[in-house]
């Protein structure tokens, strides 16, 4: 396993560039998550670490050592795929032993190798099947057999999950999760899905347009989202904003209604700012509240209850309250802001604090 | 909107003429049942083919059972088997010239060769080019239709082309003069005239198969070559390991499209060397044309049977294809 650096590395295709002056230190050990949204140039990056692409700039160093120009099979990494590309014409045995035969091991290690990894993986029973007689999910278990067998220097993962239905994700999310705590290796995880970076991270790098925008563990983004990009993108349901003016002294006016909250100290009176509140710090208030909202749409799941509505400034807001709720469509109904949990960020978008 | 009324006439004849067959077939239908309708759609095709494939097919299996010189069938002896007895009519199959019709087995003999050498040759002619043209290289559009162009060219006209460059007083000879070397009569001397043979059909023709192949080569999808590279796959290895297998459909249709036209092979060769020198370069459908049509004494019998003799080889080698390509599909 290995420690990964990236210094200040930049990606251009002809004039467009994707990736703008990364740098990242990854620990030997770590499961850091790059997520982002469709185009943020995550993807890329996987592939300028991995090798299958050329970085146009800056430095990748693996354990110290400045692996940016060498190619992909020398860096020692292995990857799995989104499509997984699996040898459609090998057998499971054959297509996780390949990688083991080309690095001409004995054929004694191979074997014992594909029997750990297979064990590991519970694929025994299909060994001598072809991936076009698999699953999806076990074609999933396949690929990553394919990488585990190498022993590689990190394991890069671009969005493993996607292909993969909706119950069958949350299982391999949990398997992914227990095998880097089995074999503790260094992992690289490319996704869009916000639920997958927060269950599987030990850290996430939050990319939008080629740059990253915020480093942190699950929580630290969760709590402190340096920016409102950030705050959006973590999160589910997302965070709600709602634009405000600065009022004197540490207030501010929504509407109608006006309230005091310390970050709004930064502000100046008449400064526009935006308030970020999450669905789940907000609490209905029967008798008045900070604002009233009117409801317009009620989802009911049983264990918790989402409502959503609009402030008299036409803002939506979405709210989640535990249990059940008796509210319904066309109300109107108060609600508090838990002061503690309220983001305020500024005109240009950056969090004050 | 003056149109108007001239558009909708169209529209209205249009609408007569569609809905014309409607009644006709409906009766059809009321009478042999929807089931049976299936064969009134496909009765054209029916048609079209039975005279002017399964017809002459009948005629020449006919024909190869007649004997004398008459064209018409109402006028010519049956003889039985007689003909394919003479085709038959070998001391040792090996030497042509114990056979009483030699000419019949030399052509048999060359088309062999000429099959067997122009296959392997342009097999991998065909896919060291198609490998080329699907890598990332400069004007790649380009090359890929400068190898196609041969192919959009007629038999005769690559013959013909190929005929100036060759001749004794020709382009490549004139080169070799130009250099200080001695003319060669490449198409007088038997084994040039059957290297130029194959190296013109494989010249002709590449271009097709080179077509074939790079389809099933970008078929291939570019994952699996970079899975191969984070594996540490060496090209060689790459290349035996997943492109050979992941191409080998394309491969087996290429490889019994160019048998079966190999041993078809006559017009090109035919236009370039006439058989010669002497039967170096003689096919076995050149030898049918030619007992057939060409010889002073036309004999349509022993023609006939011959085509039927080799119309059996193809069946073979198309039905090997078949066999082929199912089992492939039933793993």
């Amino acid at each position: 396993m290995a420690a990964l650096e990236l210094h200040s590395i930049a990606k251009a295709y002809g004039r467009v560039s994707v990736l703008h002056d990364i740098s990242l230190a990854v620990a030997d050990g770590e499961f850091v998550v790059l997520v982002g949204p469709s185009g943020c140039g995550k993807s890329t990056l996987l592939r300028v670490i991995a090798g299958l692409e050329s970085a146009s700039d800056g430095q990748i160093r693996l354990d110290g050592q400045d692996v940016t120009r060498l190619a992909a099979a020398e860096r020692g990494l292995a990857m799995v795929f989104q499509s997984y590309a699996l040898y459609p014409h090998m057998s499971v045995r054959q297509n996780i032993a390949f990688a083991l035969e080309n690095m001409r091991l004995p054929k004694a290690e191979i074997a014992r190798r594909v029997q750990s990894a297979s064990e590991m993986l519970r694929l025994e029973p299909y060994l001598e099947r072809r991936p076009g007689a698999l699953s999806g999910g076990q074609r999933q278990r396949v690929a990553i057999g394919r990488a585990i067998v190498r022993d590689p220097k990190i394991f890069l993962f671009d969005e493993p999950l996607s292909n993969l239905d909706a119950e069958l994700r949350v299982a391999t999310r949990k398997e992914l999760a227990a095998l880097h705590a089995r074999i503790g290796g260094t992992m690289i995880y490319v996704t869009h899905d916000q639920v997958e970076a927060m269950t599987l991270a030990n850290r996430i790098v939050v990319l939008r347009a080629g740059r990253i925008e915020q480093i942190g563990t699950p929580l630290e983004l969760y709590n402190q989202p340096c920016n409102e990009f950030v705050a959006g993108f973590i999160g589910s349901p997302r965070m709600n904003f709602i634009p405000v003016t600065a009022a004197e002294a540490g207030q501010v006016q929504v509407g109608a209604a006006r309230f005091a909250l310390a970050a709004a100290g930064a502000l100046a009176a008449g400064d526009k700012a935006t308030l970020g509140i999450r669905p789940e710090h907000i609490d209905l208030a029967p008798q008045g509240g900070d604002l009233e909202v009117e409801v317009n749409l009620i989802e009911q799941l049983g264990g918790e209850t989402f409502v959503y509505g609009v402030l008299g400034d036409g803002s939506e807001v979405t709210m989640r309250s535990e249990g059940q709720s008796a509210i319904k469509r066309g109300d109107k109904v108060g609600i508090s802001l838990q002061r503690q949990h309220v983001h305020l960020f500024g005109a240009d978008g950056l969090a004050l604090r | 909107m003056t149109t108007a009324p001239a558009s909708n006439l169209l529209a209205r004849l249009g609408r007569f003429i569609a809905e014309l067959p409607g009644a006709p077939m409906a009766l059809v239908e009321r009478v042999i049942g929807t089931s049976r309708m299936a064969y009134v759609f496909i009765l054209p095709n029916i048609l079209f083919f039975g005279l002017f494939v399964f017809l002459p097919i009948g005629i020449d299996i006919y024909y190869s059972f007649t004997g004398g010189t008459a064209l018409f069938p109402s006028q010519r002896p049956g003889v039985g088997g007689l003909q394919y007895h003479y085709l038959a009519d070998c001391k040792n199959f090996y030497d042509p010239s114990s056979c009483r019709e030699d000419y019949f087995w030399r052509g048999m003999w060359t088309s062999l060769k000429f099959t067997l050498i122009q296959v392997s040759v342009m097999v991998l002619v065909s896919l060291a080019t198609a490998l080329v043209l699907n890598m990332k290289i400069r004007a790649r559009g380009f090359f890929r239709a400068v190898y196609f162009f041969p192919v959009l060219l007629s038999p005769v006209v690559v013959a013909l082309v190929w005929k100036w460059i060759l001749q004794p007083q020709g382009l490549l000879n004139a080169a070799i003069v130009g250099m200080g070397g001695q003319p060669i009569l490449f198409l007088a001397d038997a084994g040039w005239a059957m290297f130029w043979a194959i190296f013109v059909s494989v010249w002709a023709h590449t271009g097709f198969y080179t077509l074939i192949l790079l389809a099933g080569l970008q078929a291939i999808p570019r994952d699996i070559y970079e899975a191969a590279d984070m594996d540490g796959t060496r090209p060689l290895r790459q290349l035996v390991r997943l492109t050979l297998p992941l191409l080998w459909p394309n491969l087996l249709v290429v490889l019994v499209l160019v048998t079966i036209r190999g041993v078809q092979t006559f017009d090109e060769v035919f236009a370039l060397t006439g058989g010669g020198p002497g039967t170096a370069t003689m096919m076995i459908v050149q030898y049918i044309y030619t007992t057939a049509f060409a010889s002073q004494v036309p004999d349509y019998g022993l023609a006939a049977a011959a085509s039927v003799v080799l119309g059996l080889l193809l069946l073979v080698l198309t039905l090997t294809q078949l066999w082929l390509t199912r089992r492939r599909g039933a793993t």
